[in-house]
């Protein structure tokens, strides 16, 4: 049981990570944005390209995936979420899962279908009382609550930080003091991106890493995102843990519906919660 | 705030009774010219994509709600369908009637949560809930509906007569059906229940002020838009003899949606159209594309990429689709000549 | 100093503004009132940047500034200050004074200085969030944010909307204090304020200025005004 909790708060570690830029995404721009889910996955495989050419070096590989992939999550923002600004949600939702096809379909031309394995780095276990804790799994965990830790102390005390949280109330108010609130938001998107690929790339050893990645965590994270509140970085945090240990805990038992259960979360929430207005 | 489905207002008005017929066997030639242009049972396979795109145009385009689920009510109606044909007896009309009648159950109850979410949380949780369906069908009740490997179904000749599984008599049937689906919306969408819904994608709170029950209306469109895909399910569950779980996976919404922009959103005949070329372009692109291709049912390998090219193109240059485009034509052409007093 | 002539502005599909003509000279108050719906936030809205007239112009300085972003235009001198009392909440007064300095590029400090010295009270509050305000504080934090950096115009809207007399003292005398030191265009609904700091009113109604009252006009009290409105 030990060993699923431990799990659970894995899982809920990489979805936080994941999560975060959506919800920042939407929060301050409200658009929806499927095409994180490509930089996701692209940077995964950046990662595992990177990996020979680094001496197999795990960290540096990260790092160097996280740097290259920042130009990438510039594009994607510079010329398509730039311009869905202030556009309907269907256009922001359709046009960033188009992103994510080409994505995934430029990653199945140049990678290839077949899944792809990577070992686990740090590749020690405690044991005690007779169970197995991978050391790396909780390694995932505190660098989840470092990160918490990192956004919370950001977004309190920098001033980029403080900028993104006033205009995420009021952006008219922080336009109208003189500061384009535009080059903010692009700030923290590429923030959030960094944070997908660090998710992926810290999850990628002890999962599958295939093209569809990116569907297939987003899908989780837009549960997570709601029930957590768009934009409200704490409940991302909260949500996020309670989905991955829902996630463990139904895998446990039955592992095929740990997908499905997270959404049945989700709609309990959504009946249990008071009616939104747009 | 803007949305793809504002743009449309062509059609939008009442049509006269009297136009109906004519409207109809307009669309019934074209089909037929469509079918002598391309293979008969491909276009019968059309004609229910367009059904299904008809189906959310109601949703999406009339009353301006997107949703990423759609498709769980295309595979609930095909799966009712085909389990009725292989459980209880091989009546196709009541299997048709099973599949449309799942579907609407299931939206009735779903309904009730997803008519308290709007935007972005409506889009999604459909989403989760066509997972959710996905899942149900491929793992849950494997046992009856055979999971990854589909589930045959085989039904007895409707009225004795039409056989589904011949060609021209499947095209036929199919025919019918949909010109029953666009006459029905069409009379729904000129009725006061169709500019209710119209003005509540315009504005909600003023409807809702004006004193009417909007989320009733909502649910009740959630309600209807998902029995017509159940319909469209059924249909093609009864057609094709095979139901696999590509019939509820939700990466056919993206295809719908698709549909629905190339045609132009609100506009019955754009979804036709669409629908249409929607399905010319997927069906050809694979012999266009070079390399080796497999015909897979929905997704195609290298399928991705021009789908995600053409999505990005048409929300960024063309956004009325091919309907909307055409009609601003038309309407400068005429503003043209009456300036030159034409 | 800004003359906004002819300005045509549509906003939410409907036209708002139909040939509008406002004039703000230096060193001048200049007050626009009228009913709700009359356009009054539009057009400050328009004349700050945030909106941007189908047709017209408005020039600043003899500069022309129709459709420059309100980011811009808030480093050129025009500081817009909205309705509604809206602070940054989860932040705090202090830090709502920081991030206009910052914008500013103005030294922290100062900028306290000169707004407490607009409100010395506002001191005791500093390190409170600033959601946690009244209603008469937050307009004065907003005002104070608005002058930090020496504007040259402030626009503000609605400073006395929901405020009670005691209050609304406070709001009168914090505008006359900046009267001289800062050219200002205020739509207000307090009549007798209006009178009493107005160098010139202008009365809109229906997205159209239909009388314009000079200080001398005002002599009277505020009769003159109520009857056109």
């Amino acid at each position: 049981m030990l060993q699923t909790i431990v799990y659970g708060f894995t899982i809920g570690a990489i979805l936080y990570l994941f999560s975060i830029g959506l919800s920042i995404t939407f929060g301050t721009m409200h658009i929806i944005n499927f095409a994180h889910g490509m930089v996701y996955a692209l940077g995964v495989y950046l990662f595992i390209t990177i990996i020979p050419l680094l001496a197999g070096s795990f960290t540096l590989s990260m790092a160097a995936s996280i740097v290259a992939m920042i130009p990438v999550a510039y594009v994607v923002e510079r010329y398509v979420i730039r311009r869905l600004y202030g556009e309907g949600l269907d256009y922001s939702i359709i046009a960033t899962y188009a992103v994510l096809l080409i994505g995934t379909d430029v990653i199945k031309m140049v990678w290839g279908a077949v899944p792809q394995p990577v070992v686990d780095p740090v590749g020690v276990s405690i044991s005690f009382a007779e169970i197995d804790l991978p050391v790396y799994r909780i390694v995932i965990v505190l660098s989840a609550f470092a990160v918490f830790v990192g956004l919370r102390v950001f977004f309190t005390k920098s001033v980029i930080g403080r900028v993104v949280v006033a205009a995420l109330e009021d952006p008219e108010g922080v336009r109208c003091l003189g500061l384009d609130v535009n080059r903010y938001f692009s700030i923290v998107f590429v923030l959030g991106s960094s944070l997908a690929v660090l998710g992926g790339v810290l999850y990628a050893p002890i999962s599958t890493v295939e093209p569809y990645m990116g569907f297939h965590i987003l899908l989780v994270a837009f549960a997570v995102v709601i029930v957590g509140g768009m934009g409200n970085l704490t409940g991302t945090f909260i949500a996020a843990m309670a989905l991955g240990m829902v996630m463990a805990i139904t895998g446990r038992y039955w592992s095929q519906a740990s997908h499905a259960m997270v959404f049945v979360v989700m709609a309990i929430v959504l009946v249990l919660r008071p009616i939104e207005e747009t | 705030m803007k949305t793809l489905a504002d743009k449309s207002t062509l059609n939008s008005g009442v049509t006269s009774r009297s136009m109906v017929p004519l409207e109809l066997a307009v669309i019934a030639v074209g089909f037929v010219l469509v079918a002598i242009f391309m293979r008969v049972h491909w276009t019968t396979n059309f004609m229910i994509f367009c059904m299904l795109v008809l189906s959310y145009d109601l949703l999406y385009g009339y009353m301006g709600h997107l949703s990423f689920g759609h498709m769980l009510y295309f595979g609930a109606g095909a799966y009712a369908a085909g389990l009725w044909l292989v459980r209880i007896n091989m009546s196709c009309l009541q299997a048709i009637l099973a599949g449309v009648l799942c579907s609407a159950l299931i939206a009735a109850v779903l309904g009730c949560i997803v008519v308290r979410t709007r935007g972005a949380t409506f889009a999604l949780i459909n989403m989760a809930f066509n997972e959710i369906g996905y899942f149900v069908v491929y793992s849950a009740l494997r046992d009856y509906t055979h999971g990854e490997d589909g589930l045959s179904c085989a039904g007895a000749p409707v009225l004795g007569m039409i056989d589904p599984y011949d060609e021209y008599h499947a095209f036929g049937f199919v025919l019918v059906l949909l010109l029953a689906v666009f006459w029905f919306m069409r009379r729904l969408t000129s009725s006061p229940y169709g500019i209710l819904i119209r003005s509540i994608k315009e504005n909600e709170k003023r409807v809702s002020f004006l004193g009417y029950n909007t989320s009733a209306f909502r649910w009740l469109t959630f309600v209807i838009a998902s029995s017509l895909a159940g319909l469209a399910g059924a249909v093609f569950a009864v057609v094709q003899g095979f139901v696999s779980p590509m019939a509820i996976s939700s990466f056919g919404n993206v295809e719908i949606i698709f549909a629905v922009l190339i045609g132009g959103a609100g506009n019955l005949y754009g979804a036709l159209i669409g629908g249409v070329i929607f399905m010319v372009i997927k069906n050809f692109l694979p012999v266009i594309i070079p390399g080796a291709q497999k015909l897979v049912d929905f997704t195609l390998p290298q399928w991705e990429l021009w789908l995600g090219i053409v999505l990005l193109i048409i929300v960024f240059a063309l956004r009325e689709g091919v309907v909307g485009f055409c009609a601003a034509k038309l309407s400068a052409i005429r503003a043209g000549r009456t300036s030159e007093g034409i | 100093m800004i003359e906004i002539r002819d300005i045509d502005v549509a906003y939410g599909g409907a036209q708002v503004l139909h040939g509008v003509n406002v004039t703000l000279n230096q060193g001048e108050m200049v007050f626009i009132v009228g009913r709700n719906g009359a356009g009054k936030t539009t057009l400050l809205k328009t004349a700050a940047g945030l909106l941007e007239p189908s047709d017209g112009k408005i020039t600043f300085n003899g500069a022309e500034i129709q459709g420059t972003p309100a980011e811009k235009l808030a480093l050129r001198g025009i500081r817009f200050v909205a309705q509604e009392k809206r602070v940054f909440s989860s932040l705090t007064v202090r830090s709502n004074i920081e991030l206009a300095a910052y914008a500013a590029g103005v030294d922290v400090n100062k900028a306290i200085e000169k707004v407490l010295s607009l409100y010395p009270k506002l001191d005791e509050f500093m390190d409170r969030k600033a959601g946690s305000l009244s209603g008469g504080q937050r307009e004065i934090l907003l005002i104070g944010r608005g002058i930090v950096g020496d504007p040259a115009v402030l626009l503000i809207d609605e400073p006395t909307e929901g405020l009670a007399p005691v209050v609304i003292n406070d709001i009168f005398r914090i505008l006359s204090y900046m009267k001289e030191k800062v050219s200002s265009l205020i739509v207000e609904q307090n009549l007798s304020v209006v009178c009493k700091l107005a160098d010139r009113v202008y009365v809109m109604k229906e997205g159209k200025v239909t009388h314009t009252f000079t200080r001398s006009d005002l002599v009277g009290g505020t009769k003159e005004l109520e009857r056109h409105l």
